[in-house]
């Protein structure tokens, strides 16, 4: 996986997308020019995924940041990731915020762009 | 010749009175003195709301006495078709399991399995068996399975497919810990349609025998979906289901629909670690009495292709039933039959043992 710095680094542009006040389990859901991206907060740390779900192009920042139940044996529920997850608005396949990955699919992966937080604003690398 | 083993052999009689000497005395009372569902010697069960209009058996074979129905089995399907290996898979005594005692269920189905051990096993070496339990009865179908399990001749565990609720069910989890625990594939078969069995067709009974009998796959589906769901093959990875004259057609869909929804509600069954359609590949077979039979092949074949079929279907003749599936008309892809008439069966079953002539080709 590329790191935060090297998607800084390659991110042809960057945009200012709203004050760093948002706290763990936020969202925000931005427009550049036509493109839907939603900006995460997870733990403290910014994130951002583009709003297409790789399942069916739905809008998968539309769904509820959420936690899940974390892998178990039978008959127990162990929730768990609370905040650290997008359940897409459509079909309700869930992802890592932070890295895009699906839980169901290890081949399916949400596409993610870097966000800083510079001087109290959070800039928007794409 | 290529061998045959046939997954599905019913060795039937002409009175159940031959379980009597099997059969627990505190029981023998019930089915000598209690209430029958037919003339004297009818397996005592609770009957379907349908009747087959024709009777469900081949009306080309009648055998009268208990001889004659491993005679005319030996002439007209383990013969006449060279079969190496024959699964008995019972008659009526799957149909213990539409009784609400399930303690006189589970004492029929005992005495049914030590009367086939004792009456069928002997009579040709080329038969194997389904020891048969009560599955409203899981406790004691666990101690039956126990019991027998190590049989060298028992292949498998068997049930109905109508039931009390769907197999993958924690009720049940008691048979599939015995099964695991002896090595042995847990079988469902077309039947117990009735009594405490839930209806088998999603809307209710249907009118007619004939559209019954064509959606009786109903049920399999639910066992399908809630054997993979209760994480059955997690919990016990040595685990095979075998579905028996319960359809094949549909199995592909369904696992496509099950696929589907997991991905979106895979938070219901935490448990799970991979798709459904990946559990059923490696611990589903299907047998494949009644194949459909569309009016182009092909059609049927992709489907096929679909489920893996090369890997995960297994010959059944039905044997002597109206709705036979005759070795010689099986419609399924050339290069498939080494595998489906008998190289699944063989690593499925694996205490089978094939004869010195087939071991040295």
């Amino acid at each position: 996986m590329i790191s935060k710095a090297d998607k800084v680094k390659r991110a042809k542009k960057h945009f200012n997308v709203g004050s760093a006040d948002m706290s763990h389990g936020e969202k925000r859901i931005i427009d550049i020019d036509g493109k839907r991206i939603g900006i995460f907060n997870v733990h403290g740390e910014y994130y951002a995924l583009h709003d297409r779900c790789p399942h069916m192009a739905g809008s998968l920042c539309g769904g509820p940041v959420t936690g899940t139940a974390l892998e178990s044996s039978h008959g127990e529920f162990v929730y768990g990731k609370e905040g650290e997850l997008i359940r897409c608005g459509w079909h309700g396949w869930e992802f890592e915020i932070a890295t895009g990955q699906c839980l169901v699919d290890q081949r399916t992966r949400a596409k993610t762009y870097a966000v800083t937080v510079e001087e109290d604003a959070l800039v928007l690398h794409i | 010749m290529m061998p045959i083993i046939d997954c599905d052999v019913h060795n039937d009689w002409s009175t159940a009175e031959v379980l009597l000497p099997y059969l627990d005395p505190a029981f023998r009372d019930y089915f000598i003195r209690g209430e029958q569902p037919g003339p004297p010697g009818a397996f005592p069960h609770a009957h379907r709301p349908w009747l087959h209009p024709e009777d469900f058996r081949r009306h080309d074979i009648q055998p009268k006495t208990e001889d004659e129905h491993y005679q005319f089995m030996k002439d007209h399907l383990l013969d006449k078709h060279n079969i190496t290996v024959g699964i008995l898979t019972g008659e009526e005594a799957l149909e213990a399991s539409t009784l609400a005692n399930r303690y006189y269920a589970t004492a029929l189905t005992r005495a049914y399995n030590e009367f086939m051990i004792n009456e069928w096993l002997p009579r040709d070496d080329r038969f194997y068996a389904s020891m048969i339990i009560a599955p409203q009865d899981p406790e004691g179908a666990a101690a039956e399975i126990r019991r027998l399990g190590s049989h060298p001749r028992i292949v498998q565990v068997l049930m109905s497919h109508g039931s009390y609720r769907p197999y993958g069910d924690p009720f049940y989890h008691p048979i599939w810990e015995a099964c695991s625990e002896m090595g042995l594939p847990l079988a469902i078969h077309l039947g117990g349609q009735g009594g405490i069995n839930y209806s088998p067709i999603g809307s209710g009974p249907m009118t007619f025998y004939w559209t019954t009998h064509a959606l009786l796959c109903q049920p399999a589906m639910s066992h399908l979906a809630s054997s993979i769901a209760h994480g059955v093959f997690e919990k016990w990875p040595n685990m095979k289901l075998i579905m028996i004259e319960c359809g094949v057609a549909w199995v592909p869909p369904i696992l496509w629909r099950l696929d589907a929804n997991y991905k979106a509600l895979r938070k219901e069954t935490p448990w799970l670690k991979r798709l459904p359609s990946e559990y059923a590949r490696d611990h589903v077979r299907v047998t494949t009495q009644p194949l459909e039979q569309p009016k182009n092949p092909e059609w049927l074949h992709s489907t096929l292709e679909a489920m893996d079929g090369k890997n995960t279907l297994m010959f059944a003749s039905d044997y002597p039933h109206w709705d036979f599936d005759d070795p010689t008309q099986l419609g399924i892809p050339k290069d498939w039959r080494d595998n489906v008439f008998w190289k699944n069966a063989l690593e499925t079953y694996t205490k089978i043992k094939m004869p010195a002539s087939v071991a040295a080709d």
